[in-house]
């Protein structure tokens, strides 16, 4: 499915001007060229021409050929739809089609093919567009030079280049009407429109959590492709139906445990905190895991410690010998025989040991309070966002997102403590914090946007990670259940807490 | 490696440019004169001149250029220049040019931005493009589609070069985010296309997680796609199950592309008969559903494949396939009728007879002036049939029989031809035929049309009745004798061409004929010109088609008519109890023969009758006269088997040239053989895991080059200078399709450094110097390899000769050698093929070009010779051993070549063996262009001697 080169020779077989998509030498190309008028019969009522090794699909324009060079199994329909729109767009730059005409606008045409076809693959283009495509009008590069202009004008007379400026708006809104909505069908807006109308319904699907899809659909169709499928299986042919995708590989490996022994007490949390304050939910999830790299060190037992937080239950994996932990804080396996599974490297999670909850309504739990006051003046809305965290965590890589409306350009931050970026195709300002210590408990921002409902500004979602968690689990020691005297092994701790949902609604 | 290019422009070089004109205008301040000197720049690059000097100037007065037109023309220079030095490093100039692109890169405006990446698709040079990395990852998120589209595509190229990977460690994972988010179709296609080309497994998983939705993406995603799924699919067999349901929902779309595609997806992936069944179908619709001739072809094309690999399914689809007569192309008519003639089964053997009937009787009726080729087309592929299936014969013959009398010459012969083969293989049919032949026989127009159904008739007329008509019906298209009558004569000799008229009204009650035009004036049994595209015959049906023709002068006619009158009489003596009749009939029929002789001595034709005709004519009254059994044997039962024994040889030959078909071997016992289940494991080089269509794409761009014979290497290699010349420089010449490539080796042997030693090649014939080799300097005793490439563009004999300058430190005066010159071989471009014989002799006649070269030869047998001039000349002999059987001492012979580039090369060999032993004659080569003849004239006259 390759376009080679599109070219436009003249009939009696000079290159006027080819333009090749893929990589092959000059030589190549030449002799390919040059072969055509001598394998382009007379007589036929068809228009391609196939070689050992390329197949040449042209058009005759009056004293031209119009050339694509294509391999052989490319697909002819699609070269064919190809063609036809290159032989649309020779005519709108070339004012006379003969060599010389050809020759003149040589470049123009270059361009325009280069904008048909990509890397040799055609794009889904139309004429209107590749003409504007090529005329660069751009709406944005106006904009911008407007506003260079205007930081040149500023501190002089402001009267005065507000005045110019609005000459130019208007120059610009008459230039853009005439070569927009006139009779070349007013692409540079639709373009516009599109990408905003795309934009949107993007957003919905992503909202309605991709609708189960079409089952009355699958049903409709079935009638014939079943029975496709069934003849298809009957004759031995193996067909999947149901297609798992693998685990997707993507999922960015933790740094391998190079330790034997690595022990990792995580802990979630789901907070939902009320915009004017309080708590609606607030829960506290922890998993102790393990993870052992061999076999050799699997016969051990781990002695933790807890913090004694008293709202936190506890709960061990059954295999566990409970009384052992609640006796005496030391994790082992009922059967003392019996090894620890081992995992891979692969596996990250590891074997959960235990597991715990809290809950609480207690506000002075949350470890992070946003404050949000969205207030309108004028036609502007200011807002002021502030962030409290209490004092029993150290919080790194905070980020605060704040939904916006839609926005052309970002909104204007008066005030920040940290970073702000804003996201311009999901709309959202995000407020980074790299990390939160006694240094910075609290911080604020204050920014302005265009007149909005302050509802608008809601939920705010808030990401962070800490070093410490609730329980204050710790591992103190790793008791080896065999091998008499040998010294422990070696193991390693990582303790984790992470947002899984946090937002102020 | 050599330079890849990506664009051409005719340059005219009757207005040189001149750099510093050019540099001039660069600096000048007025906008349209910059852009025509920037243009100029570009077209004095691509014509080889490397302009060193403007890339300063273009730095310091384009680079900061506002406009846009600049920018884009500047991108253009940027690709075209060399961007390296000697040994492949960055220049250090071009980092100026990449603060350039990083602002443009990050231009407001975004036609500059989506351009600029499209550039650094076309990049290759990592040390450039490393710094502007960070700008095109911004891209991605742009708001603009037309930035993100390419934006991805810059991404996709760079992560392809050879370190490309390292640049943009995590490209496909930004890829894929981009490709979760993506809502423009056509940067879909593009981030699903980079996921497929750089990270497979990822595209796959994309696929078959949004299995459900394939059906709703894009056409230009839906082909990627598929694309995918064959890659997939040929690397890894086990996997295609998973796609079969997705390849089936495709087959749905509204866009025909992709359904055209989905069909050929599904033939590489799977052979079961549903399968393929499924394709076909496709292919059938699109064959009907699209008006467009190209496509049509190639979809017959795609349904020929079909047939040769699964015959069984396309069996079953035969009826879909021939619906695509209806289109009034006569290539996609042939095209049909050979996929359907192989498919012929007995079970749908009447099914088909019956369309194609439909079909010629249909083609009386329209008013397209292809019509009388296509009939004679469907025709032929009724006469195929019937051999085949001879019962379906009974039911078509009579209807072809009506067209004994068309006017479109060439049917007529081959429905005549038809009824030949099938009177003598079906006998239950010879009654009927004959009947009908002799009911029609008055309305054939053609004399060679005549000459063949008269054979048939004096051949198998057996029963008195028969033979009674038969006499009864020549007689009558004779019409009345005398032809002509002697007292007309005088008035009728001035004017060639009103003679036969005058006659006519003399002798004739009935109206005077309208002749036929000069051509059948002058046909005689050798002439050429029968050959050439069939004419029409005009006349009238009012007067007997014989007479008609005997009086436009075709005595060749005249001999088989008495030959068949005199078979006729000769059998009816058998059959005829009454000796009165037999006497009667005899008397008549030689008055006939001795009208025809004084018409044929007359002036009233413009021609006398030729000696041979003559002769046979005689020959008939004289048997006539005086039979004897042996010679009536000779008339009545050898001829028949004669023509018998040419059946039979006919069927052997096609059943040996089957058989020759199936023999081919497919594998030969020493071939590698490919495990599927083996091949992706190590040991096998990436080279034999390639598929098919990188090999496609590949051979179309000229990267695959077999790896020829290293034994013919070595006797391709040329010596140019002499040993005792200070430089000494051999040659490898290497002949590809279009290209000669001359690979110098040249040597130092004096104890100097040679300076500005260069390769000034010149040639002569139809052969280009594609580019100017460099300069080298040549340390004491080195040797340094130099590359030409030189264009051919015909089959012609070319020269290269040149020299090789250089300079030594001391004397400040360059030296000349001499090089012998390189004759390039036209053997190289030609090889044998295979016409038909009409075809040949059409070309025979069209062609301008003839070389004629008279044989002078020591061998002295004729068949030695041909096959001498056959393998000296590469060529492919037409006409059949069986006709160049026995010994006469003459021999005549057809040969034909096709040449690389398409042109045909025609030779005709006619030789006689001379009273002494020698052989003597001509050989006379044809072609479109001189230098085919010319060339292969030289070519015979250096090798017909043999004696070697």
């Amino acid at each position: 499915m390759v376009v080679l080169a599109a070219s436009v020779l003249s009939k009696s077989g000079k290159v006027l001007v080819s333009r090749q998509f893929v990589d092959m030498t000059r030589i190549r190309i030449e002799g390919l060229l040059a072969a055509f008028p001598k394998l382009v019969g007379t007589g036929k009522q068809h228009t391609y021409v196939e070689t050992e090794n390329v197949r040449y699909v042209y058009q005759p324009i009056e004293a031209l050929y119009l050339l694509l060079v294509t391999n052989k199994q490319s697909n002819i329909l699609e070269d064919l739809e190809t063609l036809r729109l290159l032989s649309k767009l020779v005519p709108e730059y070339c004012y006379s089609l003969d060599e010389e005409g050809i020759c003149k606008t040589a470049f123009e045409l270059i361009f325009a093919f280069d904008e048909v076809i990509c890397l040799g693959h055609k794009e889904n283009v139309t004429v209107a567009q590749v003409k504007q495509y090529c005329e660069m009008e751009s709406h944005e590069e106006k904009l911008h030079k407007l506003i260079d202009k205007n930081k040149g004008d500023k501190g002089g007379f402001m009267s005065m280049g507000s005045g110019r400026i609005e000459s130019s708006f208007s120059d610009m809104s008459i230039s853009s009407s005439g070569s927009g909505f006139g009779s070349s069908s007013g692409l540079g807006l639709t373009a516009d429109v599109d990408s905003f109308s795309t934009k949107s319904k993007g957003r919905q699907l992503s909202s309605a959590t991709a609708p189960p899809k079409g089952l009355g659909m699958q049903l409709g169709k079935s009638q014939k492709t079943n029975q496709f499928l069934e003849s298809l299986k009957a004759e031995g042919e193996l067909i999947v139906e149901d297609v798992q995708p693998r685990a997707g590989q993507a999922r960015v490996a933790a740094a391998a445990p190079t330790d034997p022994i690595t022990l990792t007490a995580e802990e979630k949390l789901n907070v939902t905190l009320k915009r004017d304050g309080g708590i609606s939910n607030f829960d506290v999830q922890g998993t102790l895991s393990l993870q052992i790299l061999n076999q050799e060190d699997a016969l051990i037992q781990v002695q933790t410690e807890t913090g004694g937080n008293p709202g936190i239950l506890f709960k061990t994996h059954p295999n566990m010998n409970k009384e052992l932990f609640s006796n005496e804080n030391i994790l082992g396996l009922k059967d003392p025989n019996r090894p620890f599974p081992t995992g891979s490297a692969g596996d990250a999670a590891g074997v959960g040991l235990l597991k715990w909850r809290m809950q609480s309504a207690d506000e002075s739990m949350v470890p992070l309070t946003i404050n949000c006051w969205p207030s309108v003046s004028g036609n502007e809305t200011y807002v002021s966002i502030e962030y409290e965290a209490s004092a029993m965590f150290d919080l790194r890589n905070v980020v605060i997102s704040v939904p916006l409306p839609a926005l052309r350009e970002a909104p204007n931050v008066r005030q920040i403590d940290g970073e702000w970026r804003y996201d311009s195709r999901n709309s959202v300002l995000e407020w980074s914090i790299l990390l939160i210590d006694n240094s910075n408990r609290s911080g604020s921002m204050e920014f302005v946007v265009p007149p909005a409902d302050s509802s608008v500004f809601f939920p705010i979602s808030v990401r962070f990670s800490a070093t410490s968690t609730y329980s204050d689990l710790k591992v103190v020691n790793i008791i080896p259940l065999r091998g008499g005297g040998a010294p422990p092994p070696k193991f390693s701790q990582r303790t984790n807490l992470i947002t899984e949902n946090y937002q102020v609604v | 490696m050599e330079k890849s290019c990506t664009l051409l422009i005719h340059f005219d070089k009757g207005t040189p440019a001149i750099a510093n004109e050019i540099k001039e205008a660069l600096e000048g301040n007025d906008v349209s004169a910059k852009v025509d000197a920037m243009k100029k720049a570009i077209m004095l690059l691509l014509n080889g001149e490397t302009l060193p000097q403007l890339f300063i100037t273009i730095v310091r007065y384009v680079l900061p250029s506002e406009d846009h037109t600049f920018q884009k023309l500047l991108l253009l220079y940027l690709e075209i220049i060399e961007k390296t030095d000697a040994k492949g490093r960055v220049l250090p100039e071009m980092i100026l040019i990449c603060q350039n692109l990083r602002n443009n890169l990050q231009h407001p405006n975004e036609y500059i931005r989506g351009v600029t990446l499209r550039f650094l698709c076309r990049l290759n040079e990592t040390e450039i493009i490393e710094p502007l990395i960070p700008s095109v990852l911004q891209n991605l998120e742009h708001r603009h589609p037309f930035i993100r589209r390419n934006a991805i595509l810059a991404v996709m190229s760079i992560y392809k070069l050879p370190q490309g990977d390292q640049l943009l460690v995590d490209a496909p994972d930004m890829i894929e985010k981009v490709l979760s988010t993506e809502q423009d179709p056509s940067a879909k296609r593009n981030a699903f296309l980079m996921l497929f080309t750089c990270a497979q497994e990822r595209a796959t998983n994309y696929l078959l997680t949004h299995v459900d939705r394939v059906s709703e993406w894009g056409e230009l995603l839906q082909m990627v796609v598929l694309e995918l799924i064959r890659k997939v699919c040929r690397t890894n067999r086990g996997e295609k199950a998973k796609y079969i349901k997705i390849i089936i929902a495709l087959l749905n779309s509204p866009s025909t592309a992709v359904i055209y595609e989905c069909a050929g997806t599904l033939v590489s992936l799977s052979s079961a008969p549903s399968a393929i069944k499924a394709a076909a179908n496709t292919y059938c619709q699109l064959l009907l559903s699209q008006s467009d001739n190209n496509v049509k072809l190639i979809v017959l094309d795609r349904l020929n494949e079909l047939k040769s690999s699964h015959r069984d399914v396309m069996v079953d689809l035969i009826m879909d396939v021939l619906r695509a007569l209806s289109s009034p192309n006569l290539d996609i008519q042939r095209k049909t009728l050979d996929i359907v003639l192989e498919l012929i089964t007995p079970r749908n053997i009447n099914e088909v007879v019956l369309l194609l009937k439909k079909e010629v009787v249909k083609t009386q009726t329209g008013e397209l002036e292809k019509n009388g080729e296509y009939r004679q087309m469907l025709i032929q592929a009724i006469h195929s049939c019937a051999i085949k299936f001879p019962e379906v014969a009974s039911t078509v013959v009579h209807l072809l029989m009506d067209f004994l009398g068309d006017s479109n010459v060439a049917s007529a012969i081959d429905v005549v031809v038809f009824v030949r083969e099938i009177i003598e293989t079906n006998p239950k049919l010879r009654v009927s035929i004959i009947t009908r032949l002799l009911d029609t026989f008055y309305q054939i127009r053609a004399a060679r049309v005549c000459s063949c159904a008269l054979w048939i008739i004096g051949e198998y007329c057996l029963s008195l009745s028969e033979v009674e008509s038969a006499i009864a019906t020549i007689k009558q298209c004779l019409g009345d004798l005398p032809f002509y009558s002697a007292s007309e004569e005088g008035e009728a000799t001035d004017a060639s061409k009103k003679t036969p008229q005058a006659s006519s009204i003399t002798i004739s009650s009935r109206r005077p004929a309208v002749l036929a035009d000069g051509t059948y004036a002058t046909q005689s049994a050798a002439s050429e010109t029968a050959f050439s595209p069939p004419t029409i015959v005009q006349g009238s049906l009012a007067s007997g088609n014989l007479r008609s023709l005997l009086l436009t002068g075709d005595f060749f006619l005249g001999a088989v008519v008495a030959c068949t009158l005199t078979k006729l009489v000769l059998r009816l003596e058998e059959v005829q109890p009454s000796k009165v009749e037999v006497n009667k009939a005899t008397t008549q029929t030689l008055l006939i023969l001795v009208s025809m002789l004084q018409l044929g001595q007359s002036h009233v034709l413009p021609h006398p009758i030729d000696n041979d005709s003559y002769d046979r004519i005689v020959l008939c009254m004289r048997l006539l006269c005086n039979t004897s059994d042996e010679i009536r044997k000779i008339w009545l039962q050898s001829c028949r088997q004669s023509f018998v024994k040419m059946l039979s040889e006919k069927q052997l030959r096609e059943t040996e040239e089957l058989k020759a078909k199936a023999q081919v071997s497919h594998a030969q016992p020493d071939d590698l053989i490919d495990f599927y289940h083996l091949k992706s494991r190590k040991g096998m080089s990436q080279l034999e895991l390639e598929d098919e269509v990188q090999d496609d794409l590949k051979r179309a761009t000229g990267e695959f080059v077999k790896d020829a014979d290293d034994a013919n290497k070595l006797n391709r290699i040329l010596q140019l200078t002499g040993f005792s010349d200070p430089v000494y420089a051999e040659a490898y010449v290497t002949v590809h399709h279009y290209d000669i490539v001359l690979d110098v080796t040249v040597i130092n042997r004096t104890k100097e450094t040679l300076q500005n030693l260069c390769l000034e090649l010149a040639t002569m014939g139809d052969l280009k110097l594609v580019d100017r080799p460099q300069n080298y300097t040549l340390a004491p005793e080195s040797s340094k390899q130099i590359k030409a490439n030189i264009k051919v563009s015909s089959t012609e004999t070319g020269v290269i000769f040149g020299n090789i300058v250089y300079e030594t430190s001391n004397v400040l005066e360059r030296t000349v050698v001499v090089l012998n010159d390189i004759h390039i071989d036209i053997m190289d471009y030609i090889s044998p093929a295979v016409c038909s014989d009409t075809a040949f002799r059409t070309m025979w006649a069209e062609f301008e070009w003839e070389n004629k070269v008279a044989v002078n030869t020591v061998i002295q047998d004729e068949k030695e010779f041909l096959n001498h001039i056959i393998k000296s000349i590469n060529m492919k002999c037409l006409t059949a051993p069986s006709a160049l059987d026995g010994e006469c001492g003459f021999l005549a012979a057809n040969l034909y070549a096709k040449s690389v580039f398409g042109e045909d090369a025609l030779v005709n060999l006619s030789i006689e063996k001379q009273a002494d032993g020698k052989l003597s004659g001509y050989i006379r080569i044809r072609s479109k262009t001189q230098g085919i003849a010319l060339s292969l004239g030289d070519k015979i006259t250096l090798k017909q001697k043999g004696g070697s």
